[in-house]
C-alpha cells in the first residue's frame, strides 16, 4: 500500500515537480494544509495552518464605538451585538454562512446563538429558494432558476416576519388560566 | 382665457401615458398603486363620475414575484356555466399558460365591482417582456414607482466585489473549507 503511495507521490512530482501533493482542487483555501515530504526512505505528513481569508475584512461590534454597550449583557454572539437588519436579498452577508454546495454550516461552526442560527438558516433557504445564490448549489444544479420544474422556476419573495411567525399566538387563540 | 389657461386646461383634462415595470414586484401589492391610476385618483380633480382615469403600462409581467409558495397554493376559478363546469387552477398554472393574466386578475380584483370597471381595465396594458411596440412606447410621459427593490443575484456581482465585501463570519482555526 505504502508502496504504491509512494509510486503515484513519484509519478504526480515527476509531473509537477514538487513535494506538496495537493488533495483537492481548493487547496488554497484550506485553513488547514496537508504537506507530504519524502526524506529518503520515510514518508512525512505534516499539516500546516493558513490564514483565514476573513480575517482582514471582519466586522465586530467591539471595534464600531457606536455599537458597543454601556454594560456587558450576558447573551452576545457577534450577530446580535452588530445589530444587523439582515434581509433574505442580502447574499453577500448570506453567502459567508453556507459552504460551496450552499448548505448552512452548522453552530458549532458559525458560532451564532441559536436564535440568530434559525434565522439565517431560514433566510439562507429563503434566498436558495428564490434563486438568488444559484451559484452556491450542488455541482447537479443546471445554475438557472429559469430551468427549475413547474412552480419553482417563477419568482418568489419572501417576508422575514414569517421566519419566527409560529410562536406567535393569534388573538383568537385561548390559554389555560 | 388666456392662451396659458387654454394649455393648462388641456394639460389637466388629458390622458397621461404611465409605465410600470413589474419585475420582482408583488401584483396583489401593486395592484393598488396601479389601480389610483387607472381612476385617476392621483388628480385633485377626481371624481367617480368624471373621466379622468390614465392609461397603465405594465412590463415584464412574466417576471412578477409572489410571496412564499403562493405559486402553488394560490388557485385561480372558473366555472363554464355548465354543471361540473368549474375548474380551479393554480397560479404557476395560470402564468405557464398567460404570462399577463396574474396581473390582470390583480387589477380587475382592485377594482371596485361597477359599471366602470371593465372601461377602465381597457386602458391597462399588459406586456409579458420589455419589448412594446414603438406607437404606444412614445404616448409614455411617466414611470410609476415600484413596490419593491429589485434583488440582485450573487452570481450577478462582481467576483472581487463579493470577496471585498466586509465579512462577519471567521471560521474556526481548525476548519477545512470545502
Ligand atoms: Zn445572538
Amino acid at each position: 500500500m505504502s508502496f504504491l503511495t509512494r509510486a503515484s507521490c513519484l509519478a504526480k512530482n515527476a509531473i509537477l515537480s514538487t513535494f506538496v501533493r495537493s488533495i483537492s482542487t481548493t487547496n488554497q483555501l484550506r485553513l488547514k494544509q496537508i504537506h507530504e515530504y519524502k526524506e529518503g526512505s520515510t514518508l512525512i505528513v505534516e499539516a500546516t495552518s493558513v490564514p483565514s481569508p476573513n480575517t482582514e475584512l471582519l466586522v465586530r461590534a467591539e471595534k464600531i464605538k457606536d455599537l458597543t454597550p454601556a454594560e456587558k449583557p450576558e447573551h452576545t454572539c457577534y450577530m446580535c451585538a452588530l445589530d444587523l437588519d439582515v434581509k433574505h436579498t442580502d447574499v453577500l452577508i448570506l453567502s459567508q454562512f453556507v459552504r460551496s454546495d450552499g448548505c448552512m454550516l452548522p453552530r458549532r461552526i458559525t458560532g451564532l446563538c441559536r436564535r440568530q442560527q434559525k434565522k439565517i438558516g431560514k433566510m439562507v433557504s429563503m434566498a436558495q429558494k428564490a434563486g438568488l445564490m444559484i451559484n452556491l448549489t450542488p455541482s447537479y444544479c443546471k445554475k438557472d432558476p429559469k430551468q427549475r420544474y413547474a412552480y419553482k422556476k417563477f419568482n418568489t419573495y419572501f417576508d422575514e416576519k414569517t421566519i419566527f411567525m409560529r410562536n406567535i399566538p393569534k388573538p383568537v387563540d385561548r390559554f389555560k388560566r | 382665457m388666456s392662451a396659458a389657461k387654454r394649455v393648462q386646461q388641456w394639460a389637466t383634462f388629458a390622458r397621461t401615458w404611465h409605465i410600470f415595470d413589474c419585475k420582482w414586484q408583488d401584483p396583489y401589492q401593486s395592484a393598488h398603486v396601479i389601480k389610483k391610476y387607472l381612476m385617476g385618483m392621483h388628480k385633485p380633480i377626481y371624481h367617480p363620475m368624471n373621466d379622468c382615469g390614465d392609461v397603465v403600462l405594465c412590463i415584464n409581467s412574466r417576471e412578477v414575484a409572489l410571496r412564499g409558495d403562493d405559486w402553488r397554493q394560490r388557485a385561480y376559478f372558473h366555472h363554464t356555466g355548465y354543471p361540473g363546469g368549474a375548474t380551479w387552477t393554480l397560479a404557476w398554472e395560470v402564468h405557464n399558460k398567460d404570462p399577463t393574466m396574474i396581473i390582470k386578475k390583480a387589477v380587475y380584483r382592485a377594482l371596485k365591482g361597477n359599471l366602470q370597471r371593465r372601461h377602465t381595465m381597457q386602458r391597462l396594458l399588459i406586456y409579458p417582456g420589455e419589448e412594446v411596440p414603438e406607437d404606444i412606447m412614445q404616448n409614455v410621459t411617466n414611470q410609476i414607482r415600484q413596490f419593491r427593490p429589485v434583488p440582485t443575484r450573487l452570481d450577478h456581482i462582481p467576483e472581487d466585489e463579493v470577496k471585498q465585501f466586509p465579512k462577519v463570519m471567521e471560521y474556526p482555526e481548525d476548519y477545512v473549507l470545502k
